[in-house]
């Protein structure tokens, strides 16, 4: 693992929070590298290597996935059921990253396969804490498949 | 024995008078015998051999022609009586000698009888046959073949005489009996008639065989009937004609022609006056007589007072007309309830209703009226047939209180019949309905008010009496309650579904609360833990920069906050609704979205003549404020971006339909409905909250109208939305 780049792949249409989800793994040296987008169509361009990143070298497979559910064009639920339905993207760990508690989202969330499921906090420190656990316990507590590209 | 002397009785009275004259002739022939063979034993020793031989064949003969008479055989007994005294007078004229013999004058007895009891023909050749038997005899004795002739003394001579003359006189006797029997016979026979026609409780009358059948004969009981006498009939042949009522007139002098033509029975049933001006019904039956020749002579006819029974006839018909009359209300009534209980829909349940009452009572038309929020109109909701049908399409209605019957009949909550006859004759003049000639309007009326009429229209001039008003009346209620039932079940569904709307939008309200306020106030924390970061290790750009995240996001949160406010208070908060120009709301929108217009280059096209609305000033300008600016929002890279403002007419309830059309990006088809939902934005990259189009759908159907996209990906973007007209007509 040491050596490796670990790759954090962020979806999120809130530009502010995956600001402060970027700034505070970077801060944490958690992770070398975040590819942030905004929507959820983008998202599962990089992960099939469709359009702008057909280019398998410019889109590597990430260690994890942090993924808001509210996101347009397609929504944070469809991306899950996308990658859980394919046979080479499933393995990855999909962190549900979001504003919403509800009880429906959460459901729905696991039922699709999430990997976990997290409420963004509100206060910084608590903010940065979640990241820091988060970081740890999916980077490096956590042992990751070995994913073929 | 005595029995065998007996005569049989015969049909008639002619028969029985020649029975009883053969009878009489060949017993007085036979007695005559006997005394004269009783006086020539004791007085003419010479005549008893001749006396002896008559009565051998007198006696016999009359038991042959009695027995004959008892067997009915009157001819023969006839014939067989005359050939017995023809051969008697003819063997004693031969054996006395010839004609000189007294005997000779029995000739004159035999052709008497034959008068008597023969045809005239008969009569004749037998009077033919004396006299040439008489020529044969006298030639015989001139030429001496007969024995000579017997000479009479003037005492034998008058005796024999004398038998006849009895004889004549017993049968002259007889016949003058008879006579004046028969004649006494008819003519009580006649008064029996005429005692039993005058005294039969029916009128009989004789009438001639001329074409107007003038009266020649009339039973005086016709005084009783009609109250004219005898006499003024016989005075006045056609009398008879020209008391018949005049309604019947023509049927029966046109049956009385016809009849007097071809001959047979007339047989009529019709009205007369009487004199004293009662109407009164007779049967009138009429044969025509004939004479023995076939001619016919006089018409025989009776008439019969039939008033009674044509009363009770007419009473019959007339119940039974209203029995069935009421059979059908009833039946009517039950399918009418029954429709009324399992019919919800009232735009089902009236036309089911009108339909119903038309086709069972077979009325001209039938229609229900429902007066309208305004409370000032009745329109026309169902109604049959194809003028129905045109007459709805065409939006026909009433004022409530105006001259109209349901008019009237909303206003009064009221029944009310209109005839057009009798002195309130109505004249309708309703061009869909030509034929109508009476109708009948009844209130629907629920514990609300009357809401509407239901009108009940007939091609008869009087066809509707009060006790129909009660029965049809008890229909309308039912439609009445069906009615109210309907609307409150619709109102009912209405207000569930609304329930159920504001539920999802509660849910989704709270649900996007726990996620879009939580959204900014993570980062107005994430980034404030920064600030203070930033300002101790000097990092002032980030600083600024972070700054900027979290003003912006407490402007998003206010915003946010402002539109759920707003929200929150459409449909609980109205301003009093005026007339306003629509072009007046559009011009002061454009006012306060100047800015915003000019910055997106848009081009505003404005149509002209925009209709005057009526609505909540402030709540409206919000309306167009959202559609505008959303217009202006969406252009896309439309190098020539034009926002339209027009109206496209009236929807069917009247209302204007309002539209504002872009060329801008438009929507996709899947997302027309979702885009009025609370918090659904389609693009996240242009500014706004996912409230703006839910609270312009709000305020429109707080106003009562209706919105809706038209819009295709790519070549823009059309909101129409109706809102109330303007109260001015």
């Amino acid at each position: 693992m040491i050596g490796e780049p670990v790759l954090v792949m962020l979806v999120e249409d809130n530009a502010d929070h995956a600001e402060l989800v970027i700034r505070t793994l970077e801060e944490h040296r958690i992770a070398n590298k975040v590819r942030h987008f905004l929507d959820g169509q983008s998202a599962l361009d990089y992960l099939f290597h469709r359009g702008e990143y057909s280019d398998p070298a410019d889109s590597a497979r990430p260690h994890v996935i942090l993924l808001d559910l509210r996101l347009p064009r397609v929504d944070g639920i469809d991306v899950l059921k996308t990658i859980k339905e394919d046979d080479h993207l499933k393995s990855i760990p999909v962190v549900v990253l979001t504003t919403s508690e509800a009880e429906k989202d959460v459901a729905k969330a696991y039922y699709n396969h999430a990997n976990s499921y997290l409420v963004k906090p509100v206060g910084f420190e608590e903010f940065k804490r979640l990241m820091d656990d988060l970081g740890f316990y999916w980077l490096s507590w956590n042992t990751n498949p070995n994913i073929p590209e | 024995m005595a029995n065998f002397f007996k005569l049989p009785k015969f049909e008639n009275e002619d028969q029985n008078v020649k029975a009883r004259l053969i009878f009489l002739i060949s017993v007085g022939m036979a007695i005559a015998s006997l005394i004269f063979l009783v006086v020539t034993v004791f007085a003419m020793p010479n005549l008893v051999r001749r006396a002896i031989g008559l009565a051998i064949l007198v006696i016999p003969g009359t038991l042959a022609i009695i027995w004959l008479v008892r067997s009915f055989r009157l001819q023969t007994a006839s014939r067989l009586l005359l050939v017995m005294i023809w051969f008697s007078v003819t063997l004693g004229m031969v054996t006395a000698g010839g004609v000189s013999a007294p005997i000779t004058i029995g000739y004159l007895f035999a052709v008497t009888i034959s008068g008597l009891l023969m045809t005239r023909r008969t009569s004749a050749y037998v009077t033919a046959i004396c006299v040439a038997v008489g020529m044969i005899v006298a030639w015989a004795e001139m030429n001496g073949w007969l024995p000579p002739a017997k000479s009479y003394s003037p005492m034998e001579r008058i005796s024999i005489y004398s038998f006849f003359f009895v004889l004549v006189l017993a049968l002259q006797n007889i016949t003058a009996g008879n006579i004046q029997h028969l004649v006494r016979h008819a003519r009580e026979s006649e008064s029996k008639y005429k005692s039993f026609l005058e005294s039969i409780p029916t009128v009989t009358y004789i009438n001639s065989i001329s074409l107007n059948a003038d009266t020649e004969y009339v039973s005086p009981q016709v005084k009783h009937l009609l109250g004219y006498s005898q006499e003024e009939f016989l005075n006045d042949p056609l009398l008879w004609q020209k008391i018949i009522h005049p309604d019947d007139q023509e049927q029966v002098l046109t049956e009385n022609a016809c009849t007097v033509q071809t001959g047979s029975p007339f047989q009529v049933e019709y009205r007369v006056l009487t004199k004293d001006q009662r109407v009164i019904w007779v049967r009138d039956e009429a044969i025509l007589v004939h004479d023995e020749q076939g001619k016919p002579q006089y018409w025989l006819g009776v008439w019969t007072d039939i008033t009674t029974r044509k009363h009770a006839e007419a009473e019959q018909t007339e119940l039974i007309g209203v029995m069935t009359k009421r059979t059908i209300q009833l039946q009517t009534a039950a399918e009418v309830s029954h429709a009324a209980s399992s019919i919800l829909d009232i735009n089902v349940l009236l036309p089911n209703v009108v339909e119903l009452i038309r086709n069972h009572f077979d009325y001209y038309y039938v229609g229900i009226f429902l007066v309208d929020e305004s409370k000032s109109w009745a329109i026309l909701r169902a109604a049959t047939g194809e003028m129905g049908r045109e007459m709805i399409l065409n939006g026909h209605r009433l004022g409530v209180g105006d001259s109209s019957m349901i008019g009237w009949c909303i206003l009064h909550g009221q029944a009310r019949i209109a005839l057009d006859v009798g002195v309130d004759a109505i004249r309708f003049k309703n061009p869909y309905l030509p034929l109508t000639r009476s109708e009948m309007a009844l209130p629907l009326i629920t514990h609300s008010g009357v809401i509407g009429a239901m009108t009940i229209q007939s091609t008869v001039p009087a066809a509707f009496s009060s006790v129909d008003i009660t029965a049809l009346q008890t229909m309308a209620d039912q439609v009445a309650n069906a009615i109210e039932n309907a609307q409150l079940f619709t109102e009912r569904s209405a207000l569930i579904n609304e329930l159920e709307k504001r539920n999802t939008e509660l849910e989704r309200f709270t649900y996007t609360v726990s996620h879009d306020l939580r959204s900014p106030l993570v980062t107005m924390r994430g980034f404030l833990g920064y600030l203070r970061q930033d300002a101790t290790s000097g990092d002032l750009t980030r600083f600024d920069k972070d700054l900027s995240r979290i003003a912006n996001a407490v402007d998003k949160m206010q915003a946010l906050l402002n539109d759920l406010l707003e929200l929150s208070r459409v449909g609980r908060i109205i301003n009093t609704p005026t007339d306003i120009p629509f072009r007046q709301i559009v011009d002061e929108t454009i006012d306060l979205l100047i800015g915003s217009i000019d910055a997106h280059k848009v081009k505003l096209q404005i149509q002209e003549n925009l209709p005057i609305i009526h609505g909540d000033h402030t709540r409206l300008i919000e309306v167009t404020q959202n559609l505008i600016s959303n217009a202006a929002k969406f252009m896309g890279h439309q190098p020539n971006p034009i926002i339209e403002i027009g109206s496209a007419g009236f929807d069917k309830d009247g209302k204007p339909i309002l539209f504002i059309r872009d060329n801008g990006i438009g929507v996709e088809p899947e997302y027309h409905e979702r885009i009025f939902g609370l918090f659904n934005r389609l693009n996240p990259e242009i500014e706004g909250t996912g409230i703006g189009l839910t609270l312009v759908r709000r305020i429109i159907e707080v106003h009562g109208g209706r919105i809706w996209i038209e819009s295709q990906p790519g070549k823009g973007a059309t909101f129409f939305f109706t809102l109330p007209p303007s109260d001015l007509k």
